[in-house]
């Protein structure tokens, strides 16, 4: 990619804005029009058998399409992330790195995660590879790549529940919590967003004993997320702060969370990540997700 | 004097009821203020609000994040594993599952919780286990997640704890017979609640383990419930010894309850009065009651004696009042006020608790001068007539040759007769005392503050009997910030810059040129005055601004020069530098090897850790690598496991503080002094690579410094004290050699009591310590009594040979009722489980006793010899009453 082709790209990139945001005003027409229709029909339905369906509809099927919004849109995807922690007392860390990701089917299952740290400089060139499963009774394969030693380690399963890079957000917010290791209700709506509440099948292996998600009708991003203990007890929150549509290869645009923050109330400390250079749908070999390449790592995850 | 004496006397006689009508109300509007009685058993308080090393501990506590901790041991010593059984790891992980969960919604902070931190507990369900799970694999994981089914499993816990430094040793003992399970808590007034609970859960569960509960916020709790009941219980319990004693003496009982009313009225109004002044009742400040009712009842005695004496049925009642009070007003004022003069000295301490202590006992002994002036005329008129048939000396004549005054007229005769060999011994006693002194400890620990059967005691000692050290004291490095902006770190940074450009010259041939590109870039920036943040910070700007116009195979190379200077930038930081941490961990190892400290750990042992697990396991692994960016992967890989926030608890997060957690081998601050000492010799005789600072934290450490203000403290305020009590003894017989004589019994005493403590090797503590201002106002009290009577009764019999017959009547069965009531009367603090309690009983029956004789052996002795000397001129007619 070199510098004298960038303002063409940015000449289409703004032509595909007006595009898409004319085919969003029609999407919204269309819905408008359809939600008018639906809830004329519904006022001549009975009430209680049309909330018996909404529910029917709910449940697992909203967490599903918010596992395949929140982590799967796209075929791959790359982008650069920084994480600002500040601690009860004011302290902030930073540190950025580079992630890039490749789903391995259609069927929202595999996936290849590999993170390059970039600072602070003296984890510079730290790799972090994750081969993610989603078969039950299977883990994850992660491997870790300390540049200064130029040593290849493997991380044991254990439980996805470590912080990420020291920061507030978990392994697991990362790379997504697999489906079925919890059941999920649907508990209602509030402000206009469902409300699923999730809890774990295996209570021992986690320290929480469920979480709300609030998650967006349209986008089907959970825009806030609240971790429960011992029942009632609030610990833990993960908010989406902004989202922005972003275009994939073939014409699609991807509502992607550029900024989300999560607060331990345990600890006091809230992390924010924000996402920039995000792009969608390039070209990523299956190599670059091997352990080769941990110690090399490709240039299109360095920039 | 006399004029004030005449009409307070008077006022008292003629208005008997009116006068204990206000003394009444006094006593009731003081008193309402008891159940307002708040009390503080926080040795942190001790020093005053902004001293140095209290404002230091406090920062260092925000900085790290610390907690007071409480401190659940179990122990067995049945089992041949220890506690290393199933059933009893069953147990410990069931606790501490009911641990974590003590906490609750704080009413002040919506949202926030209080109670236990669970997040910084350290139990084995709790912290992480880093290990190896198979080659070039490595495992983050709980060390025991589930309790272990079967002693296999139960024994692997053992190893999983013993494969990392920083919990053998502090988690379990290297024995295996104890483990410790850390409860942090948010507030350490949730003790009690979290103690309780704890206490209901373990009660509740079988098996032959020990458990204990302490650390020192459960120990303060208890310091608090075992005051209470001292002054409640054991300080009632002395004023039933001295009623009876007064009864044996006085065969009254409407009069013998003189001294226990005044002396209950004092301690009713000083400590209404101190509590209604919104001051917190410390441990010194409930001993008050104690100082208090041995001093009131001391004044009242006096009088009591006299007028027991004094009186006949043809004098009546009313004239013997005046004639004892005429007696007895002037030493009465003046011991009164000599004794409230050492008390107050204390304020001459920096310490709060003391200051305050020494304040209201000085006031309380004026209001039981005052008392006693008053409210003995007033009572002493109101009784009925009746109440007087068979009393007084007369009517006892019987006991004229009772064994104690064959005793003190034996007394009186040797001290006149042997007065040369009496003075011989005392003086030979007082060299064998100095060097006694020159012995002493100063020392103090809260925990020994405990009876040996008290549980906070006993767990203590169990649990050291285990571990090497459990009482946690905080050394902290603070760094100082090297200039960057200096033209000597420029050129150090830029020399070695182009260096690493070379280096790298292999895979990117223009690195050299294009570093010199961006020097000289930087070199115009800060000649043309833009550069104003530090010389890395403009390095990184400018690398980035120009490497993000360059094509792309340049932009890799400005990358890898930039991280030149983010890498400098690093390493500025020191506890992110190999070298410092090395120095951390080799310090620690000396500690540990010198014995003074069970433990100790940092964050050295943090990055050692991971180091040791990221290449293969091996014990010879534990160390500190030799590159920065090797430090910092093994700090981020430990962020990456369960519990990242361990690490802000032993460096700051900008890495340029550190807190190196040591637990000493035991609470006395001499072993707290020792390792501070030999830090200090460490730091000087082995220089840190890099400049650092270093002071200490925690409670361990503020006993000490407390410890050191009160030693000099009370050196202060004795000298003070002395000076004004002989300027008062000098004032009072408007006579030097009077004066200084007053001083000899309290300075033998002083002299005799600290040598036999040094002798003994009892530690120099905080009741130690005060007790000597006590013994000055006691010892003083005889003295100032015995002297008077003596130039009072010499003028009549013209000779001292006949004074001392006199001497040895009613004047020295006064002061020797006084030293039996005092000294046998606070022997019941002995059955008390504060240890304080108990040394203060023995030291103020010892000092009475001394003082006593002293003022009954050793001043006749002295007099004896100097006859001449206090017996000349016209001054042996005046006496103190003119």
């Amino acid at each position: 990619m070199s510098t004298t082709t960038m303002p063409l790209i940015k000449g289409e990139e703004e032509n595909m804005n007006i595009k898409s945001f004319l085919l969003g005003l029609l999407a919204f027409i269309i819905t408008l029009i359809a939600a008018v229709v639906i809830a004329s029909t519904l006022l001549l339905i009975e009430i209680s058998y049309a909330s018996e369906t909404s529910t029917e509809l709910n449940g697992n099927e909203i967490v599903k399409r918010a596992n395949h919004a929140s982590l799967y849109q796209g075929t791959t995807c790359k982008g650069k992330v920084a994480l600002k922690i500040v601690d009860s007392q004011g302290r902030i860390r930073n540190r950025s790195l580079n992630i890039i990701r490749k789903n391995q089917d259609d069927s929202d299952g595999e996936q290849l995660y590999l993170t390059y740290f970039k600072s602070p400089a003296d984890v510079r060139k730290m790799v972090f590879l994750v081969h993610k499963t989603t078969k039950q009774g299977e883990d994850d394969s992660r491997w870790l790549y300390m540049p200064s030693l130029d040593l290849v380690k493997r991380i044991a399963a254990g439980d996805k529940r470590t912080s990420f890079a020291g920061s507030d957000f978990l392994y697991e917010d990362i790379s997504g919590r697999n489906l079925c290791e919890d059941t999920h209700e649907f508990i209602g709506t509030e402000d206009g967003e469902y409300l699923v509440k999730n809890t774990p099948i295996d209570s021992s292996s986690v320290e929480f004993s469920h979480y709300v998600a609030h998650i967006d009708p349209k986008t089907f991003l959970p825009m806030l997320v609240e971790y429960y203990k011992n029942g009632d007890q609030l610990y833990r929150i993960m908010e989406v702060v902004e989202i922005k549509d972003i275009n994939g290869g073939n014409g699609q645009t991807y509502p992607t969370v550029i900024n989300s923050l999560v607060r331990n109330l345990e600890t006091g400390s809230t992390t924010t990540m924000t996402y920039s250079d995000v792009v969608y749908d390039i070209p990523l070999k299956e190599e670059l997700f091997g352990e080769r390449y941990l110690r090399r790592p490709p240039r299109e995850v360095m920039r | 004097m006399k004029r004030i004496r005449n009409a307070l006397v008077s006022f008292a006689i003629h208005r008997s009821w009116t006068t204990i009508l206000f003394i009444l109300l006094a006593v009731i509007i003081t008193g309402s203020f008891f159940p307002q009685v708040n009390i503080d058993t926080d040795p942190e308080h001790m020093l005053p609000e902004n001293e140095k090393s209290r404002v230091f501990h406090n920062q260092a506590k925000k900085t790290f994040s610390l907690s007071e901790i409480v401190v659940v041991g179990v122990v067995n010593s049945k089992n041949p594993n220890g506690i290393f059984n199933p059933q009893t790891l069953q147990r410990i992980h069931t606790l501490a599952s009911f641990a974590k969960n003590l906490n609750w919604e704080d009413p002040d902070k919506p949202g926030r919780r209080q109670g236990v931190i669970e997040v910084d507990m350290v139990a084995p369900s709790m912290v992480e286990h880093i290990s190896q799970a198979g080659p070039g694999t490595i495992s983050f994981d709980w060390l025991m997640p589930k309790a272990p089914q079967n002693q296999e499993e139960a024994l692997a816990v053992r190893e999983k704890i013993m494969a990392n430094p920083m919990l053998a040793g502090r988690m379990a003992s290297e024995d295996g017979k104890s483990l410790c399970l850390y409860l942090p808590l948010t507030d350490k007034h949730l003790s009690y609640r979290v103690y309780k609970a704890l206490n209901e859960k373990i009660e509740a569960m079988t098996g032959d383990d020990q458990f204990h509960i302490t650390g020192l916020p459960v120990a303060q709790d208890a310091i608090g419930v075992e005051m209470f009941t001292e002054m409640m219980v054991a300080s009632p319990l002395a004023m039933c010894t001295i009623f009876f004693l007064l009864f044996y003496f006085f065969r009254k009982l409407s009069l013998t309850i003189l001294p226990m009313i005044i002396a209950t009225f004092s301690v009713i109004i000083a400590m209404g009065l101190m509590i209604g002044m919104d001051f917190d009742v410390h441990i010194m400040s409930s001993m008050i009651p104690v100082f208090l009712m041995s001093i009131a009842v001391v004044d009242s005695i006096h009088i009591l004696s006299e007028f027991f004496d004094a009186y006949t049925p043809s004098k009546g009642r009313e004239e013997t009042v005046r004639e004892v009070l005429g007696t007895l007003f002037m030493p009465m004022l003046y011991t009164s006020l000599t004794s409230a003069a050492g008390f107050f000295s204390l304020a001459l301490t920096p310490i709060p608790p003391v200051q305050i202590f020494g304040v209201f006992v000085g006031f309380g002994i004026m209001v039981a001068w005052f008392l006693t002036i008053v409210f003995v005329p007033a009572y002493v008129m109101v009784l009925p007539k009746k109440a007087f048939t068979n009393f007084g000396f007369e009517a006892h004549t019987e006991h004229k040759n009772s064994i104690m005054d064959a005793l003190l007229s034996a007394t009186g005769r040797t001290a006149y007769r042997q007065a040369k060999p009496i003075i011989a011994g005392l003086l030979l006693l007082l060299t064998i005392s100095i060097w006694g002194i020159s012995q002493i400890q100063i020392n103090d620990n809260p925990i020994k503050w405990f009876a040996m059967d008290h549980p906070i005691r006993k767990a203590d000692t169990d649990l050291n009997t285990h571990f090497n050290g459990t009482h946690p004291a905080y050394l902290i490095l603070d760094s100082i910030k090297t200039d960057t902006r200096s033209a000597k770190f420029r050129q150090d940074v830029s020399r070695r810059f182009i260096t690493f450009a070379q280096q790298i010259s292999s895979h990117a041939p223009n690195a050299p040129q294009l570093a010199n590109k961006l020097l000289s870039e930087l070199r115009k920036e800060s000649s043309a005055g833009t550069l104003d943040q530090s010389f890395l910070d403009s390095a990184i700007a400018i690398t980035d601004r120009i490497a993000e116009k360059a094509s792309d195979a340049d932009y890799y190379v400005y990358d890898e020069l930039k991280s030149f200077f983010s890498l400098e930038q690093e390493r500025l930081k020191p506890f992110k530098r190999p070298d410092v941490l090395q120095y951390l961990a080799k310090l620690q190892n000396t500690l540990e090897s010198n014995g003074l400290v069970g433990k100790a750990y940092s964050a050295a042992d943090v990055v050692s850790k991971i180091n040791q697990e990221m290449l293969d396991g091996s014990p010879a692994n534990y160390r500190v690598p030799d590159k920065l960016q090797s430090v910092g992967e093994c700090y981020m890989q430990f962020q990456q496991g369960h519990r990242p926030h361990d690490l802000w608890h032993m460096v700051t997060p900008d890495f340029g503080h550190a807190c190196v957690v040591v637990q000493l081998s035991s609470g006395d601050n001499k072993v707290m002094e020792a390792v501070e000492r030999f830090v200090d010799d460490y730091f000087k005789t082995t220089p840190p690579p890099v400049p650092i600072s270093h002071k200490w934290a925690g409670l361990t450490y503020i006993n000490v410094a407390w410890q050191n203000q009160m030693v000099q403290g009370m050196l202060r305020s004795f000298i003070g004290s002395f000076g004004i009590v002989l300027f008062m003894t000098v004032f009072l017989f408007r006579s030097l050699k009077w004066g200084l004589l007053c001083m000899v019994p309290l300075t033998m005493t002083i002299a005799f009591i600290y040598g036999f403590i040094g002798i003994i090797g009892k530690d120099y503590d905080m009741p130690v310590a005060v007790l000597g201002v006590l013994t000055l106002g006691m010892s003083v009290d005889f003295a100032i009594h015995f002297v008077e009577r003596c130039r009072s009764i010499h003028p009549h019999t013209g000779s001292w040979k006949k004074t001392v017959p006199q001497m040895f009547d009613a004047p020295a069965r006064a002061i020797s009722r006084n030293i039996m009531v005092i000294a046998i009367g606070f022997l019941p603090l002995l059955t008390s489980s504060l240890v304080p309690y108990k040394t203060t009983s023995l030291l103020l029956s010892s000092i009475m006793l001394l003082s006593g004789v002293l003022t009954l052996v050793g001043m006749p002795a002295i007099i004896t010899l100097a006859e001449k000397h206090f017996f000349s001129g016209k001054q042996a007619i005046k006496t103190a009453q003119q």
